[in-house]
């Protein structure tokens, strides 16, 4: 895992105060097996998280990622987008939970966690939660498991790019808002090698 | 340039092309017409060697070499064009990233260095402008919100910033306003040369009229039926497919 200036360490416990903003990203590259798991409290009035992930995993590595959002606050908001993309026979899990405390009112919370997997033997589970106890909210959850499209390949090759380059240039542009910025080289390379 | 010898093709095990023969010469251009389901689009997919059609019999030689031997983009390196009928959207991509990976990757086939940045710009906006498109678009995803005339436009900008030798319109004209027809046919006979040869696969005689074509040939159940001049279009017009 690269320790750039944002990069969240694997476990911890945040606790966000009134007004304050956190900002965590995560990047797992091939080559790691990794368990992550985040709690993050919005503790008071105002408090905003925002969580982006990218794990990109191949032969038995496995990911875990568990992801709890509490709100105990009014008028806080959290995003949260994680994208990853599975090859080999690698396992990933994503638990993600958002707890919305039942005074904290005029909460905005959103979660999405989409899923690329290349073979048949990669598995992908994952499970998005809310636990809503306040009544004045706006919170969505998303998540997805997929392949690459292939009518995109046809037409990227019949344009003459090659096959392994249209892979990498979808896998790219499923993942660039997660690719933190100035690493987009950098994950084009490792994308080629996946 | 292009010779399709008693092609039969298969789709999810059912056989739609039952025995095609074809012969383009240099600077020729086809018309295949025929109705819905006469295997006119299943044609275009084994050119280009879209994954899914097998071919169980017969032979396609293109510029002397064995064309169904070679993957969608060695095909595409060596001239080859499909203007294709539902073109694709591809979310995340720019229009200019997109012909810029295409571009580059026909150069380092051909043992050519990259376009420089600065070239390839201008390579882009002369087309652009050729087909009349708005430089905008440049920097759009590949026909992701793209209206039906302008997926088609992008077609042939890609067509003329990729300049094949032999070019397969596939139903460019389905869906097409007056305007974004003449269009289209501007482009495709700005095109035209003593060395490019193109197929324009339509079920019906509107793009025909701005391109007139050298051939026409009548598809029906997966075989050519009637191949003849232009003088077919008009019998089609006034009496439809059954008379074949």
């Amino acid at each position: 895992m690269g320790h750039g200036k944002y990069i969240a360490p694997p476990k911890a416990l945040y606790q966000v105060q009134a007004g304050e903003v956190l900002e965590l990203a995560f990047v797992v590259l091939p080559g790691e097996s990794r368990d992550i798991d985040v709690s993050v409290d919005l503790c008071g009035p105002g408090a905003e998280a925002h969580l982006k992930g990218l794990y990109l995993c191949k032969a038995d590595e496995t990911v875990n990622f568990r992801i709890v959002m509490h709100h105990k606050a009014p008028g806080c908001k959290s995003t949260q987008l994680f994208k990853g993309i599975a090859g080999g026979q690698a396992q990933v899990r994503f638990d993600g939970v958002i707890v919305v405390a039942p005074d904290a009112q005029q909460t905005e919370a959103y979660q999405e966690n989409h899923n690329i997997v290349l073979t048949d033997e990669a598995k992908v589970v994952t499970k998005p939660q809310l636990e809503i106890y306040a009544d004045d909210v706006k919170c969505s959850h998303g998540a997805t498991v997929g392949r690459l499209n292939e009518d995109e390949l046809f037409y990227m090759r019949s344009r003459g790019i090659p096959e392994a380059e249209a892979r990498t240039l979808q896998m790219l542009s499923f993942l660039s808002p997660v690719i933190p910025e100035g690493r987009e080289e950098e994950m084009e390379q490792v994308l080629r090698a996946l | 340039m292009l010779q399709i010898q008693n092609l039969h093709a298969c789709v999810e095990g059912k056989e739609i092309l039952k025995g095609i023969d074809l012969h383009i010469g240099p600077g020729e251009i086809h018309a295949v017409m025929g109705p819905n389901g006469a295997g006119k689009s299943t044609l275009a997919a084994v050119l280009t060697g879209k994954p899914g059609y097998e071919v169980t019999e017969g032979s396609i030689r293109f510029q002397g070499k064995d064309l169904l031997a070679m993957s969608p983009e060695e095909r595409a390196w060596a001239g080859l064009f499909l203007s294709f009928q539902y073109p694709i959207e591809i979310p995340g991509v720019t229009i200019t990233a997109f012909m810029k990976a295409a571009v580059n990757a026909r150069r380092k086939a051909a043992g050519e260095p990259e376009m420089k940045a600065g070239e390839f710009l201008k390579l882009m906006k002369e087309k652009m402008a050729f087909v009349q498109m708005k430089p905008e678009f440049a920097k759009r995803e590949v026909n992701v919100g793209f209206s039906g005339g302008e997926k088609k436009r992008n077609e042939i900008f890609q067509m003329a910033l990729l300049d094949p030798v032999l070019s397969i319109l596939d139903e460019t004209d389905s869906g097409l306003d007056v305007d974004a027809l003449k269009i289209v046919a501007d482009g495709v006979n700005a095109l035209r040369s003593p060395e490019k040869s193109a197929i324009i696969v339509t079920h019906y005689q509107k793009l025909l009229e701005y391109v007139q074509p050298d051939v026409v040939h009548v598809l029906k159940a997966g075989r050519i039926v009637k191949t003849g001049g232009r003088e077919l279009i008009d019998a089609i017009e006034n009496h439809g497919f059954d008379q074949f």
